[in-house]
């Protein structure tokens, strides 16, 4: 990292701060599309329990099949966003296969921002040869794509053994250790080198309390940065495990990508590309990513002053 | 007083002892992670033993200890050597065949992507409409969470027509591995693609070396149009140069060779026969680069816009406009050359997000280089091979972060002093 990369940060906590986060646009448009991913995964049980019950062997994600329709299906009043060339319902299949992305998101972002606070703050403050290791570490980290280690990793483990969880942590891991460490491993030697540190020190202040008192607060928004940053990917690289495994019953963004693309390639000429399938898919990743590529540049540039007090 | 060197020979020695230690540390990880956490079956399905656990570790050479094995691999990485792979064939000759086209896809698609990005993110920064602010933030944000393999679907299915058609306007066979096939240099026998990409690439990066030196020497000496010249002369000369050879016309080919059907093959565990052979990329390494650019220059574009953004408050800025400075120059020659060096850095660290986009772009495009020699081994579990490719991706980031560093301190003095972590000023 080349110092004049990493901007220094307010503290989250300051209420200033905070208004200043809640009214930027990207930071508004990337909450506004997590809540409509909120509503689409409370919608399946309830359109479960009343327009669709009693027929949930037409409507099920996984098993479900319309003998009344010759599939793939374009969308339509029974099947709002049509059916796929299995026959399943596009958008309970959408519907279903939000939880497990979600969850894979937030565990990549809590490893992600774990590790990365907790390396970057203990190096930056001890010093010495721990901060020499941490560095070397995270910058060897960078180079190794998590996306691929995630695919290597994750491929060839049964869904029960490498699930949302696990595929979120190895993301995480890895993401968290490379760029993100690096990241706010700099903020947090800049905070150091600041003079109210040296104040604090004098005053008698131990590591830990320097630590928690005056570093974390001004990293933990280079940590949320970071942990939507590698939230975006770990939906991304969900997605890709999906999309190369795709097989039978399982539901995901990347299978309903996958399904699209096979068909049209098998049916070239014959049959019409069915695009809902694909769109549905890919709109449900693209979407998820950037709701959490929009929250982690939105709180970038809310939180540097420099760059906030332009937007006025 | 005594000869000093130039500064970049001392910057270039100390990034280059960084580089080789972050390898080191890079290997380790790569084989803790190859050789601990991945191995689900792949010793047994190597030596074909299931029923003997210790056997197979010991033919595997498992049972030796992780720091041996580790160490015995670095040797064998300093010797050039990266072991063989399950298939008997070795790693390294396997990689640098494919590398010519990974690297001409990814360093073009990236270089394109990441211009694009700068002068986007220039311009918009200079844009103060919020209906085109909001614009270039949504095309941004839409590049930097796009899953690449719809992007090439949707590529593939909109731009087959028309290169199908540019083929029939340059006259190109429908297979144009023939082109290769027959290319002739001088009076030496048929070229491999290979042999010409290596042509192409040192011709290129001497040509380029040897017009930064000129242009440095000339300016040192005070000759303003012989430096300004020095450039421009020494492409235009290997240009010219591959033209003549006779290799022009093939160069050109490096855009249409792989535009070519080809079938793969997917992983298909549970045997349930869904994952059959399909016939997908049909597509050219020019599409692919598109691709890759399309991938990158988001992030670019949103970071460069943020720091122009910066820029814009410095009272240079008033100053160069109060001194009737016409407005793209105050943009474009004050505030972007401030505003590159931390977009350099930051693009940095994005650098594993985008190789592994390229190589999922240039792998649904069947392009016969790293990622298809990396899917491939994934799905025969070869380890070696994995782990060999692997490094190759770690090298190429090092390499290029070497050569972002040297570039960020040739535009910034403050940067040449300073080790691989700077401190900022208080």
């Amino acid at each position: 990292m080349t110092a004049g990369a990493v901007p220094a940060f307010e503290a989250v906590a300051s209420p200033r701060a905070r208004a200043h986060v809640l009214t930027n646009p990207k930071v508004v448009t990337g909450l506004v599309l997590l809540a409509m991913f909120a509503l689409l995964m409370v919608a399946d049980p309830l359109l479960d329990a009343t327009l669709w019950s009693g027929r949930l062997h037409v409507y099920d994600p996984q098993f479900g099949f319309d003998a009344t329709v010759a599939h793939p299906s374009a969308p339509s009043v029974a099947h709002w966003l049509g059916t796929s060339s299995l026959g399943r319902d596009v958008f309970s299949m959408l519907a279903y296969a939000t939880r497990p992305t979600l969850v894979v998101a937030l565990s990549a972002a809590v490893a992600t921002a774990v590790i990365s606070v907790l390396l970057g703050s203990v190096s930056a403050v001890r010093g010495g040869w721990l901060e020499g290791a941490v560095t070397h570490l995270s910058d060897a980290m960078v180079l190794l794509p998590a996306l691929l280690v995630v695919y290597i990793t994750g491929i060839w483990r049964p869904g029960t053994e490498f699930g949302a969880v696990q595929l979120g942590l190895t993301f995480g891991i890895v993401y968290g250790l490379g760029p993100a460490t690096a990241t706010v491993r700099t903020a947090a030697e800049e905070i150091v080198a600041r003079p109210f540190m040296e104040a604090a020190r004098v005053a008698g202040g131990g590591d830990w309390w320097l630590v928690s008192r005056h570093v974390l607060p001004h990293l933990y928004a280079h940590a949320a940065v970071q942990s939507m940053i590698a939230a975006t990917g770990a939906v991304i690289a969900d997605a890709f495990l999906g999309y190369r495994s795709a097989i039978g019953e399982y539901v995901g963004f990347g299978h309903m990508v996958y399904d699209g693309i096979v068909w049209s390639e098998l049916m070239s000429g014959i049959a019409p590309i069915p695009w809902w399938i694909m769109l549905a898919g890919a709109g449900g990743i693209i979407l998820l990513a950037a709701a959490f590529y929009l929250l982690g540049v939105g709180l970038r540039e809310a939180l540097d002053p420099r760059a906030r007090s332009l937007l006025r | 007083m005594t000869a000093r060197l130039p500064w970049f020979v001392g910057f270039l020695a100390r990034r280059l002892v960084w580089a080789f230690i972050t390898m080191l540390i890079f290997v380790g990880v790569l084989l803790a992670i190859m050789e601990v956490w991945v191995p689900y079956n792949w010793a047994v399905i190597h030596t074909r033993q299931p029923s003997d656990a210790a056997a197979t570790a010991q033919t595997t050479g498992l049972d030796i200890p992780f720091p041996l094995r580790y160490a015995e691999y670095v040797v064998g990485l300093i010797q050039g050597d990266l072991g063989e792979s399950f298939g008997g064939s070795s790693v390294s000759g396997i990689i640098i065949e494919a590398l010519p086209v990974t690297l001409t896809v990814f360093l073009v698609g990236a270089v394109l992507g990441w211009v694009i990005g700068e002068v986007l993110g220039r311009i918009g920064s200079w844009n103060r409409s919020i209906v085109t602010r909001s614009g270039f933030s949504i095309v941004a944000v839409a590049s930097a969470a796009m899953f690449p393999p719809f992007l090439v679907f949707v590529l593939v299915t909109t731009l087959r027509e028309p290169m199908l058609a540019s083929r029939e306007v340059f006259g190109l066979p429908e297979d144009s591995l023939v082109l290769w096939r027959d290319a002739e240099l001088g009076t030496r026998g048929a070229l491999l693609p290979a042999d010409v990409w290596w042509v192409l690439a040192w011709s290129l990066s001497a040509a380029v070396v040897g017009g930064l030196l000129a242009r440095a020497i000339a300016q040192r000496r005070g000759h303003r149009l012989v430096a300004m010249l020095a450039m421009p002369a020494a492409l235009t000369g290997v240009c010219a140069g591959i033209g003549l050879s006779g290799i022009g016309a093939h160069a050109l080919d490096i855009m249409y060779r792989a535009n070519v059907a080809v079938t793969t093959h997917r992983l298909d565990p549970t045997g349930t026969g869904l994952g059959a052979a399909v016939t997908i990329g049909r597509g050219s390494p020019a599409v692919a680069m598109i691709g890759v650019a399309l991938l990158t220059f988001g992030s670019v574009m949103l970071l460069m816009r943020t720091s122009m953004d910066i820029q814009r408050t410095e009272e240079y800025v008033s100053t160069g406009r109060a001194k009737g400075l016409p407005e793209h120059v105050v943009r474009d020659h004050h505030a972007a050359r401030n505003a590159i060096p931390p977009v350099l850095a930051g693009s940095l660290l994005t650098f594993p997000t985008v190789l592994a986009g390229m190589m999922i772009v240039e792998f649904e495009f069947q392009l016969q280089g790293l990622s298809s020699v990396l899917f491939s081994a994934v799905e025969t579990q070869d380890i070696p091979l994995i782990s060999g490719v692997l490094f190759a991706l770690g090298l190429i980031g090092v390499g290029l972060r070497v050569v972002t560093d040297v570039v960020v301190a040739t535009l910034d003095p403050r940067r040449r002093r300073t080790g691989p972590i700077p401190r900022l000023p208080a």
